[in-house]
């Protein structure tokens, strides 16, 4: 795992206090989405069909503090979109790490490299670019519907850890990846020198281009199983063991949407990132009124049977390791060995 | 949505077997811009992007076809919804990329950059 111990601890502390306060319900990650305008199409994404006069809105800096002081996680996601368009990005990431929030911009890096030279970024130990690459170069090209974008963002990166930036990758996979090829990738990205990487199933949203390729629940763990079950020690996860675990079948958690929350610029969507339902008010609204009960894998909902997405069970997964001892004995043995 | 059916051009008319609350579901699922008919007859052009009817009041957030708003609307006073603009969930821009790329292998030339999926607001 290699996630640093301060925000380790940071996460941990927060975690613990929400439990000694008897919060049953608290985010971990908001995920602050200021547009939904990209400058990709892919195949497996349904964040960005709209019209063009919701395309060329944005939030402001304001909007997006109120809701992150509103909502007080320890992490704050920026997605999208793609946030590198987003013309705020640099007093956004500013004012966040003010706020000793740690943020994670997820971005396919194609401006990455352009904006890094305008200097629109500080290194700091609260900032991570979080690059979307879905495999090596013609994997991942195919996934973004685009010739070069590999190339681009292995540029972005090299540029953002030659000038002191954390680096972190994030994959989503689909059916019919190739278990030994993502092997091949974790190997050039700890390669590349990137912190961590991020892996997820893709979730089926019904507005993405490509429905015939997002894995079903077996087939998922089936997939993880054989690219996890003999890591290799230098590999590095940014995420959970046990939330890794929960991939390759040998765990079962229960969703837990309001752990990573959504804004964007609707509002507060209901009831999770990847699922549109409707939009609250206000952080406390969305809580209070959203019924949990409709969503999660016990619920029935038909939406969430295939759902293993890092969004909603990876705070699950956090919310286990603190939960009891066993928990965390499990998270310790799994960080310190590196064996899912 | 793939090659899939769209309510692209729809113009329901409510009370014939269409309730009005599931054509107000089925333009707040709508990847496009509607027409919201109202019942003393003035429109409103727009993208639907919430609806809440588990409150005393049921209403329609949208914005305008410029982008202004939140508008909200009352369930009462709307008398329809034509779902007037372009569905930008529809078509199928993933296989139009797969077509392209055997293309460009059959013909030799392959393209970088090429893109048949158009680049979303960008």
């Amino acid at each position: 795992m290699s996630v640093p111990l301060s925000q380790m601890w940071a996460i941990a502390s927060y975690v613990i206090r929400q439990k000694l306060a008897g919060r049953e319900r608290y985010p971990l990650v908001l995920m602050l989405e200021p547009l939904f305008r990209c400058n990709l199409a892919c195949a497996g994404c349904g964040k960005i069909q709209y019209p063009a006069q919701i395309l060329r809105k944005h939030l402001t800096v304001e909007q997006c503090l109120a809701a992150v002081d509103e909502c007080d996680p320890p992490v704050v996601s920026i997605p999208g979109g793609e946030p590198l368009m987003y013309p705020e990005i640099g007093p956004l990431v500013k004012a966040l790490v003010a706020r000793k929030k740690y943020v994670y911009l997820c971005t396919n890096a194609i401006l990455l490299k352009q904006k890094l030279e305008a200097g629109l970024f500080e290194p700091s130990n609260y900032f991570s670019f979080s690059v979307h690459l879905d495999g090596l170069r013609a994997e991942h090209d195919e996934a973004v519907c685009r010739d070069g974008v590999y190339v681009d963002a292995v540029e972005g990166i090299k540029e953002a850890l030659r000038r002191g930036f954390r680096v972190t990758t994030n994959s989503t996979l689909f059916d019919g990846a190739d278990a030994l090829r993502m092997r091949e990738f974790f190997d050039t990205m700890m390669d590349l020198g990137v912190e961590g990487m991020m892996i997820s199933p893709g979730y089926s949203y019904s507005k993405a281009p490509d429905q015939e390729h997002f894995l079903r629940t077996q087939r998922a763990h089936d997939l993880f199983s054989t690219l996890l079950s003999n890591p290799k020690r230098r590999w590095k996860f940014n995420q959970s063991p046990l939330f890794l675990q929960f991939l390759m079948g040998k765990r079962d958690f229960e969703c837990t949407p309001w752990g990573n929350p959504t804004y964007n610029v609707f509002g507060w969507q209901r009831p999770c990132y990847l699922m549109q339902e409707g939009y609250a008010a206000s952080f406390k609204e969305l809580l209070e009124t959203t019924r949990w009960e409709n969503y999660g894998r016990s619920s029935g909902n038909e939406k969430c049977r295939d759902c293993m997405v890092h969004c909603g069970y990876e705070p699950s997964a956090v919310h286990h390791t603190f939960a009891s001892w066993r928990g965390f004995r499990d998270t310790v043995q799994a960080t310190v060995t590196g064996r899912f | 949505m793939t090659d899939g059916a769209t309510l692209e051009g729809w113009t329901p008319e409510i009370g014939k077997g269409v309730p009005l609350e599931e054509v107000i579901d089925k333009a707040f699922d709508y990847r496009g811009n509607v027409t919201v008919v109202k019942t003393d007859g003035s429109e409103t052009v727009g993208y639907v992007f919430n609806r809440n009817r588990d409150v005393a009041v049921p209403f329609v957030q949208m914005f305008d076809a410029d982008g202004a708003g939140p508008i909200s609307i009352r369930y009462a006073d709307i008398r329809t919804i034509r779902f007037t603009g372009r569905d930008t969930a529809a078509g199928n821009s993933y296989a139009a990329w797969l077509r392209a790329k055997e293309l460009a292998k059959t013909t030799q030339h392959p393209e970088k950059g090429s893109d048949p999926a158009p680049s979303r607001g960008a």
